[in-house]
């Protein structure tokens, strides 16, 4: 087998849907739609919006712990996403803490309150409907050029699980280079489609899912209004300093 | 391209149970049958409701089942002669567990069978399928830190003989009983026969063979098997790389007869971990991290739950693609060779505690 390595995420996409014969077809945006809060896959002359997260390992392993039971009675989840501005929002890191809270804690948002310092930083606590309590801590003061820093912790009954190994702070890589031209790192999680950043194979593997799989188009558009909604909620909670029910479906936000 | 029908031979091998989800799962595989080496390992298999059927005889199996294709050996080292030769012979495809046999003779016989049926015979070196193997590779060839000059690799896990207990038996897991050295009341067969991808992968990273060893057996921690569980291997490749190893099971496990949740004692049941110097820096790597963690059930225990990518995905791939296609596998039994003759060498070094040239 020769090996490859792919640099175009759409090139990548192609490979999958060949190597697998599904037979669909579909561009993931090159550069992110500002008003957009994710990534999205054009089919046709319609964008869908992707949800990559949902394919990155980590995310799939810490459901994995809450759904079969590793975790027990779980109480609260506490994540936290800082960026630098060049390359996120606050809208954007809101919007996918929001979706995994949702979808790792496996329900809806009931009611938040949120506090913003103006656009740079949010600090919100959440209800689910299911009762668990969740923290989401966002800012996008990085300088440019710093990767995002993230961590994910799910505190239960009986368990705790956590993206980040204990007595850390910041996420660890495979490797670590040191040369003259300093130390470099590098994750890569994706033989198949070797080669791409790590937010590039979400996307793709996102985009993958989407063609592969089209009943998950309609599931992750819908969410995609759910999760604008719960922004904009977040953000009026800020702004009126009130707690804001949502549990009444999607038009109370 | 048409699915290979494939069956699997004893389930007796620790990768018996990724073989299960793979051959479910690929869709380049139509899994057909299995057969069991005993009953109990039968009963294992049933419970899992594989809807598969499974045969208490492989000559059954292949009777019943003659639109089979390619066999998966999972069986105990000392089967695997006897399996090539019954595969060859029926001109089925083999891919083969990580150590084919420690008798070299044997070794040579299987590649002349293998070579006269023309048959594939990959042999299951799964770390060529890594994601984070294949950055490192890619580093290594842009010349990221030049000339290597010394690496040392762990490839350190629980034992699996509690489990698997043809691993602690010498007779079943090198091929015959042959004492480490005089005085020690433990034989050949443990933790080093579980563990040749540090070997594979230095001479795959160097593109250079092993030019000579030192070993060293330490006490057990678990004083019980009568195979060795802790060993250090330190030697140079014959391009003048330095290199040290540590094929160990060094991470304590919870004796289950049955592989599952809480197997683990120490957080990771399994690592390897490679750190190479070279003349321009260096560099560290972590081929199974960084994972998620927990302390949740069935012990709550602080746990490594893994997260890295599927590399039998890979391995699979490539299998069907030299089936389909007539190829070589890259993880052929003549690549491998060099790898077993290290190891053999491994433990000739610990009985004269002398270094052994290959």
């Amino acid at each position: 087998m020769k090996d490859s390595c792919f640099s175009d995420k759409n090139i990548a996409l192609k490979h999958l849907l060949d190597k697998y014969d599904v037979d669909c077809s579909g561009v993931i945006s090159e550069q992110e739609i500002p008003e957009q809060h994710s990534a999205s896959l054009k089919i046709g002359n319609t964008e869908n919006v992707l949800l990559p997260w949902r394919m990155e390992r980590r995310f799939m392993e810490l459901k994995v712990l809450v759904e079969n039971g590793t975790l027990e009675n779980i109480s609260t989840l506490r994540f936290c996403n800082i960026s630098s501005a060049k390359t996120a929002t606050l809208d954007k890191l809101i919007y996918r803490e929001m979706d995994l809270c949702e979808w790792i804690g496996g329900t809806r948002v009931k009611s938040l309150f949120a506090v913003f310092s103006e656009a740079s930083a949010a600090n919100i606590i959440i209800k689910l409907q299911n009762g668990m309590s969740c923290s989401v801590e966002c800012s996008v003061m990085l300088p440019e050029g710093a990767k995002p820093v993230d961590r994910h912790e799910i505190i239960a009954e009986r368990g705790v699980a956590s993206d980040r190994v204990v007595d850390t702070q910041v996420p660890q890589s495979s490797i670590y280079t040191f040369t003259n031209n300093g130390s470099e790192c590098f994750t890569d999680t994706d033989a198949e489609i070797f080669g791409l950043d790590t937010d590039s194979v979400n996307q793709t593997r996102a985009a993958f899912k989407v063609l592969s799989e089209p009943e998950t188009m309609k599931e992750w558009n819908q969410q995609d209004s759910r999760l604008r909604q719960l922004v904009d909620a977040a953000k009026k909670s800020g702004r009126l300093e009130q707690v804001i029910h949502c549990n009444d479906g999607e038009k109370s936000l | 391209m048409k699915p290979i029908k494939i069956a699997i031979m004893s389930l007796t091998h620790g990768h018996t149970r990724k073989y299960y989800q793979t051959l479910k799962d690929n869709p380049k595989l139509n899994w057909m049958a299995v057969c069991a080496d005993n009953e109990e390992v039968r009963d294992v298999f049933e419970s899992g409701n594989h809807g598969v059927p499974c045969y208490m005889s492989s000559e059954e199996m292949f009777d019943r089942h003659p639109e089979i294709e390619a066999v998966v050996l999972a069986s105990a080292n000392i089967e695997h002669l006897q399996q090539i030769e019954q595969c060859a012979k029926r001109g089925l495809h083999i891919l083969s567990m990580k150590i084919p046999t420690f008798d070299m003779d044997e070794y040579d016989r299987m590649i002349e069978i293998v070579d006269k049926a023309g048959v594939v015979c990959q042999v299951e070196l799964e770390m060529h399928y890594n994601p984070v193997v294949h950055r490192l590779k890619k580093l290594i060839k842009d010349g990221e830190i030049g000339k290597i000059l010394s690496i040392q690799a762990t490839n350190i896990t629980l034992s699996p003989v509690w489990a698997f207990p043809w691993q602690g038996v010498p007779e079943d897991s090198y091929g015959k009983r042959v004492p480490l050295r005089d005085g020690d009341h433990r034989f050949r067969g443990g933790a080093l026969c579980d563990h040749p991808h540090i070997f594979d992968l230095i001479r795959w990273l160097t593109e250079s063979d092993i030019d000579f060893v030192f070993s060293d057996v330490a006490p057990n921690i678990r004083p019980e098997l009568e195979v060795e569980d802790m060993l250090l291997v330190n030697g140079k490749m014959k391009d003048g790389t330095i290199f040290l190893l540590d094929p160990s099971w060094s991470r304590m496990e919870e004796r289950l007869k049955v592989p599952g949740p809480g197997w683990e004692v120490f957080p990771k049941r399994m690592e390897v971990n490679l750190t190479i110097s070279g003349d321009k820096g260096a560099l560290i790597v972590d081929c199974f991290g960084p994972n998620v963690y927990h302390n949740g059930g069935p012990n709550d225990r602080y746990t490594v739950q893994y997260t890295y990518f599927d590399e039998w995905i890979g391995l699979i791939d490539e299998f069907v693609d030299c089936v389909r296609n007539g190829k070589q596998p890259k993880i052929n039994l003549k690549w491998h060779r060099q790898s077993i003759a290290a190891m053999n060498k491994c433990y000739d070094s610990i009985q004269q505690n002398q270094p052994v040239h290959l």
